[in-house]
């Protein structure tokens, strides 16, 4: 009888799970949704800044012209192993010259390659995915207009389970669901601008929201301040390992501080006392100075609208 | 009588205030308490040339020439025994204490030219702060660098 009972569960079990890997196979794009669009290189740019591509994709502490050098190569060290940012210049061998837009948008949208596999969610797509098809495609033209780079890069090294793709398409059932931006009616439009900016391209919710036990953000504690997966950049000293909450709560978050105040540390990188950013925060805010100022402003702007969060420790 | 349970109040507060003092002591306290003191000489001073630049301050030529010269004789001051080896944010008790990061003396002479960059862009800022505020605006991105360069590779990110 228990023998019955165990291979009955073991039968759902299986046919549960295939169903899973079916309804998440990586899916390719409908080409037919892709709007007609002419691509404005400017807003690509800013785009281009917003996302922080170059954190990731440029060389290592690269400067000047060389954040526009898309070769890949930068290793990112988390829980689950090493991440190492690929080649996503034009080059049509090594990086993504041969892509098609409908590909890009895939990638940016879906987290899913040309050849149909899923890629890891260490490639912030579960934060670009917001982005209207109109913006990505500028982005894509401003990245055409890149140098290419002829280098492959190296494989990430990653522990097990994590290294396995087909698991981060049950993974996206239960995380991949943010839609396409469109604008709150009735709320500010330079509010809403900031809303697009903070949680779509500039993916701050990326490292300032705490994540659950399967790396999903924990969407009610929304900018609150999270253990940095970074392993690298931060130490094995925990309360050296966080990364702050910029809710608006006046002690715990940044409620002190003034829309001009945020606005002036993107720009700048000096906090309301003339301390500097450091860390991974560096890069960010180095990005976010190539943006109009109005942009800043916007974003500022939304980081004082949003709930203000006392600090947990996750 | 009164009196007697007013003295035992004060000692046994003294004690609670004392026994704070002994549970705040952690090992290279005297360092870490002047290097961090060091730290806001530079942010005070910054903040004086900042806040013209953010438009909070009218631009002044005397307190922007004071304000860079302290900053240039602040980075020429010899502070090496602020920093002995062993006294980062993962070495035993220090974790909250430091923010400082053991590649600090891992990857040494590395933070020195940080120091250098600093250096380098306060001396440019020394020359012109008195030059109005165009002169001071247009300097603070490169100070901004020298204090940034050091902080993300030197320093563990603030605690919340
Ligand atoms: C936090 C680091 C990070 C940032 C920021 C980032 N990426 Fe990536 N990106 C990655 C990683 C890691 C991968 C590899 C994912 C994988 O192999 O599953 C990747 C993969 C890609 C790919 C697929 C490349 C290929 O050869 O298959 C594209 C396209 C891409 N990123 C574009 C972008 C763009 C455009 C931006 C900026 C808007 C950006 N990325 C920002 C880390 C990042
Ligand atoms: C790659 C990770 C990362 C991303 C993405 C990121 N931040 Fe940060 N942020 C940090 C770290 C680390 C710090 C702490 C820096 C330090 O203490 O030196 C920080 C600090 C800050 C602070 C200062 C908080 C304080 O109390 O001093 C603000 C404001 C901030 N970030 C805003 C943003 C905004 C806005 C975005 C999105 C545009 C963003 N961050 C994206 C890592 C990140
Ligand atoms: C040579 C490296 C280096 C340079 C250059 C540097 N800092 Fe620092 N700074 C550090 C380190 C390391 C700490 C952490 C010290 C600690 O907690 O023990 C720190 C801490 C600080 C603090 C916090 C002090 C406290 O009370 O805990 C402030 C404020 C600060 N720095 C401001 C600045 C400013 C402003 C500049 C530029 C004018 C600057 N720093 C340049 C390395 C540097």
């Amino acid at each position: 009888m228990l023998k019955k009972i165990l291979f009955y569960c073991a039968a759902v079990a299986l046919l549960i799970l295939l169903v899973l890997h079916f309804i998440s196979l990586p899916r390719t794009l409908d080409a037919s949704l892709i709007p007609q669009h002419k691509a404005d290189l400017q807003n690509g740019e800013n785009l281009f800044w917003a996302g922080g591509c170059a954190s990731c994709h440029a060389q290592k502490e690269a400067r000047a012209k060389a954040r526009l050098m898309l070769g890949g190569g930068v290793e990112l060290e988390t829980p689950f192993g090493v991440f190492i940012a690929p080649n996503i210049s034009p080059d049509r061998q090594a990086g993504i010259g041969s892509w098609n837009t409908a590909e890009f948008i895939n990638a940016m949208v879906n987290g899913v390659s040309p050849d149909s596999t899923h890629y890891f969610p260490a490639f912030p797509y579960p934060n670009y995915r917001s982005m209207p098809y109109t913006d990505l495609i500028d982005l894509k033209a401003f990245l055409d207009t890149l140098p290419p780079i002829s280098s492959a890069t190296a494989d990430h090294r990653l522990h097990f389970p994590f290294n396995i793709r087909a698991a981060v398409g049950l993974w996206k059932l239960l995380y991949l669901n943010t839609g396409t931006f469109s604008a709150r009616p009735g709320v500010e439009a330079s509010v809403e601008r900031g809303r697009y900016l903070v949680n779509g391209p500039g993916h701050c919710a990326a490292c300032h929201t705490p994540r659950d036990l399967f790396g999903g953000e924990i969407k009610n504690r929304l900018l609150a301040g999270a253990r940095s997966l970074d392993s690298a950049s931060s130490t094995k000293a925990p309360k050296s390992n966080r990364i702050p909450n910029i809710t608006p709560h006046a002690e715990d978050g940044i409620g002190k501080w003034s829309e001009n105040d945020i606005a002036y540390a993107l720009e700048s990188g000096f906090d309301p006392d003339f301390d500097s950013f450091g860390g991974s925060m560096v890069e960010v805010q180095e990005n976010m100075a190539h943006l109009p100022a109005s942009d800043r402003l916007a974003i500022a702007r939304y980081l004082k609208s949003i709930p203000a969060l006392a600090s947990t420790r996750d | 009588m009164k009196k007697l349970f007013s003295r035992t109040a004060l000692i046994l507060s003294l004690c609670a205030v004392s026994s704070v003092a002994v549970a705040e002591d952690f090992p290279f306290k005297k360092q870490i308490v002047a290097r961090q003191a060091f730290m806001q000489v530079y942010a005070y001073n910054l903040g004086l040339l900042g806040a013209m630049a953010k438009g909070e301050a009218d631009y002044d030529a005397k307190i922007a020439t004071g304000a860079a010269g302290n900053l240039l004789a602040a980075a020429k001051m010899d502070n090496s025994t602020m920093w002995p080896k062993g006294s980062d944010a993962e070495a035993p008790g220090l974790d909250g204490k430091t923010r400082a990061k053991t590649e600090t003396w891992s990857t040494y002479p590395k933070v020195t030219e940080k120091h250098q960059d600093l250096t380098d862009a306060l001396i440019e800022m020394a020359a012109v702060a008195g030059n109005g505020l165009d002169a001071v605006k247009s300097n603070m991105g490169a100070v901004g660098k020298g204090c940034k360069g050091c902080h993300k590779s030197f320093r563990v990110p603030k605690d919340e």
